[in-house]
């Protein structure tokens, strides 16, 4: 199934789809077509790194993985439906008082389709639901977005609280945002920061192997 | 493409009769002569002078002014007198070189008539005391695009004030204003804008006008003591990139990122079709203001948002177009080139034979000055995470250093990366009195 990585890769939709319902219709197992969806994402989030795909590419790598699974799931037995394991949780949320959401949403696919289980609160999330929700949820890691300037105080005023809880050594806490630099992360005492999602993947997964 | 050099000429006119400061009521001599001193500074940046005597700066503010005086958002929106008062004080507190558009808080009240819903503001959608944001949505669907490329005002009109401004739903079912042409296709035209619903929502219509319009002359008051304090405005109009337009305003980001595969010769010609209109939003801004600045933030042509070869055949040349339109007017485009641009770079060096100005954000500034000094007027970089976080002794020593680099080639206008919603007053006093200490040439 080169052909389905390849179109994929390249960004072909139409011949994506095609190829899918093609493979499907001669009783192929849908288990390796789902996994050469998740080949080509590897390669895109390759060509991502290397600068030759920017976000468009993974909008459109996320937008093909939706469709696909669409077309995939039916023919899943029902032991393979929930895929492979997750390789760790991870909770999202943008921060109080910011109500931006396009980073943040790319970040939680990516985060998705690279293996993550995610749990995403929205936009204008306080640090107390954010809290709660931990307690829930359990996740690795804390994933925060912020757009403006006017995030970076509630974001420290989240870790002062996981802090004031006794929660804090329990997560890595990750922030991300257009004016997050080292000098915000520091002010905030996140355990990193980021400024595009596949970044974001790769420090996740470097946590989760460390 | 006109003579480059008519083209300098009629930018140079337009900026020498701004920095007269003609038709201003300066409160005295030594304002007068402080006006065209700062005003003098920003042309002679934009024009890459050599003799011009220090680097001005300029720290772009949404909501500083208010919120450093304890003024929450929505006082901010709904006082023009308090908005209009505290940027008063921001300029005579920091003495900066050029004053912001404080008519960009805009008035809330006329927003809550409109039923405005393209962005959330201080007490509807975001808490008393933050800014506005932008509300994204999808406000024009995949399928749309032939009704804009066809009629762009007509889309405004009949399509997108419909969704975007819910007092105005009702312009959806108002025929084509066209049905204006003649006396016997009048009738039905007019019969249109007489139905209840669209007389309610013609009522909003002027309901907001007269409440921006008696907003404007409230605050007008301030704005006017401030020039005549000797302070000129950084901008007199505004407008934006063609493919920010379809991107912020109608489609949604993640709606046109796919629209670049799926249909992109829609978008090439829709982003086309929006140049004209930008150029002469853009001009009756500036010509209204007596200021030839006009203001252009740019969105989703950044590093990240799209590869090279995307950027040079969706966002530049349009952009490019708007750029050069305002300057055959006269204007001087100011690019607010928010994100990074380091891969961009080479590209902005291309406008070097027209007087604009790219004021960056998150850009490395010494590429920048780099492979734009001494070309175009470039701007900003100081990072708005060391006003918010850091010390006033790291501040001025940042801003020497920026000045330093930046500043080498004299093309270069000290400004922060971000229009700032807040600020702190010990690193803004120390930013720009540093600007004055170290910025002389």
């Amino acid at each position: 199934m080169q052909d389905l990585v390849n179109a994929m890769a390249d960004m072909m939709e139409d011949k994506v789809i095609e190829l899918t319902n093609q493979y499907l219709d001669e009783g192929q197992d849908p288990v390796a077509i789902f996994r050469a969806y998740q080949e080509a994402m590897e390669e895109i989030g390759r060509r991502f790194e290397a600068n030759t795909y920017f976000v468009p590419e993974l909008i459109m790598a996320g937008e093909m993985m939706k469709t696909g699974s669409e077309l995939i799931k039916p023919h899943l037995k029902n032991d393979a439906e929930d895929g492979p394991a997750k390789i760790g949780k991870f909770l999202l949320a943008t921060i109080e008082g910011d109500i931006h959401d396009i980073g943040k949403n790319i970040v939680g696919m990516m985060m998705d389709l690279n293996g993550f289980e995610v749990m995403d609160l929205g936009v204008d999330v306080p640090a107390d639901v954010i809290i709660e929700k931990a307690r829930e949820f359990n996740p690795d890691i804390i994933g925060v977005s912020g757009l403006l300037t006017l995030a970076f105080d509630p974001m420290k005023g989240l870790v002062e609280k996981l802090q004031e809880a006794g929660l804090r050594d329990g997560f890595k806490v990750l922030i991300g945002g257009a004016q997050i630099d080292e000098q915000v992360s520091e002010y905030v005492g996140a355990d990193a920061f980021v400024t595009d999602a596949v970044a974001g993947v790769n420090i996740c997964k470097e946590w989760m192997a460390a | 493409m006109s003579d480059m050099s008519e083209v300098r000429k009629k930018q140079d006119a337009f900026l020498d009769k701004w920095v007269s400061g003609e038709g201003i009521e300066f409160v005295s001599e030594e304002a007068k002569a402080l006006y065209q001193e700062r005003a003098g500074l920003l042309a002679a940046a934009f024009r890459i002078d050599e003799s011009i005597k220090r680097v001005p700066v300029m720290p772009m503010t949404t909501f500083a002014p208010t919120m450093m005086k304890g003024i929450s958002g929505k006082e901010a929106m709904y006082n023009p007198d308090a908005a209009g008062q505290a940027y008063v004080d921001f300029c005579e507190t920091y003495q900066p070189d050029a004053a912001g558009a404080a008519p960009m808080l805009m008035y809330g009240p006329a927003l809550e008539t409109l039923k405005y819903n393209l962005y959330k503001w201080p007490g509807q959608g975001v808490p008393d005391e933050l800014s506005y944001q932008f509300h994204e949505k999808e406000y024009m669907t995949a399928d749309e695009y032939d009704k804009l490329i066809s009629d762009p005002t007509d889309f405004y009109l009949r399509t997108w004030m419909p969704r975007t401004h819910g007092a105005l739903a009702p312009f959806a079912d108002m025929p084509p204003v066209y049905g204006a042409m003649e006396l016997p296709m009048l009738g039905p035209w007019l019969i249109g804008i007489g139905a209840p619903p669209m007389q309610e929502a013609l009522k909003a219509l002027m309901e907001a006008g007269k409440q921006c319009f008696d907003w404007i002359n409230t605050m007008g008051a301030y704005l006017g003591k401030i020039m005549a304090m000797g302070f000129p405005f950084y901008a007199g109009g505004a407008c934006k990139a063609p493919f920010d337009v379809i991107s912020d305003s109608f489609r949604g980001t993640t709606q046109l990122m796919m629209d670049l595969y799926r249909k992109p010769d829609k978008v090439l010609e829709a982003v086309e079709r929006l140049v004209e209109p930008m150029i002469q939003t853009g001009i009756a801004g500036a010509v209204a203001n007596n200021n030839p600045i006009v203001f252009i933030p740019l969105h989703k042509g950044a590093d990240g948002f799209m590869s090279n070869a995307q950027f040079e055949k969706f966002y530049w040349p349009t952009l490019k177009k708007v750029m050069y339109g305002l300057a055959e007017a006269g204007c001087i485009p100011g690019c607010f080139v928010e994100g990074g641009y380091n891969q961009r770079l080479e590209y902005l060096a291309d406008t070097s034979d027209i007087r604009c100005m790219y004021l960056f954000d998150r850009t490395d500034m010494a590429k920048a000055a780099e492979t734009l000094g001494g070309k175009v007027c470039i701007a900003g970089g100081f990072p708005v995470s060391m006003i918010l976080t850091s010390t006033p002794e790291k501040v001025e020593e940042e801003t020497k250093k920026m000045v330093d680099m930046a500043g080498k080639d004299k093309g270069y206008i000290l400004s922060i990366g971000c229009a700032l919603d807040e600020g702190k007053h010990d690193t803004m006093l120390a930013f720009c009195n540093a600007a004055k200490k170290y910025g002389v040439y």
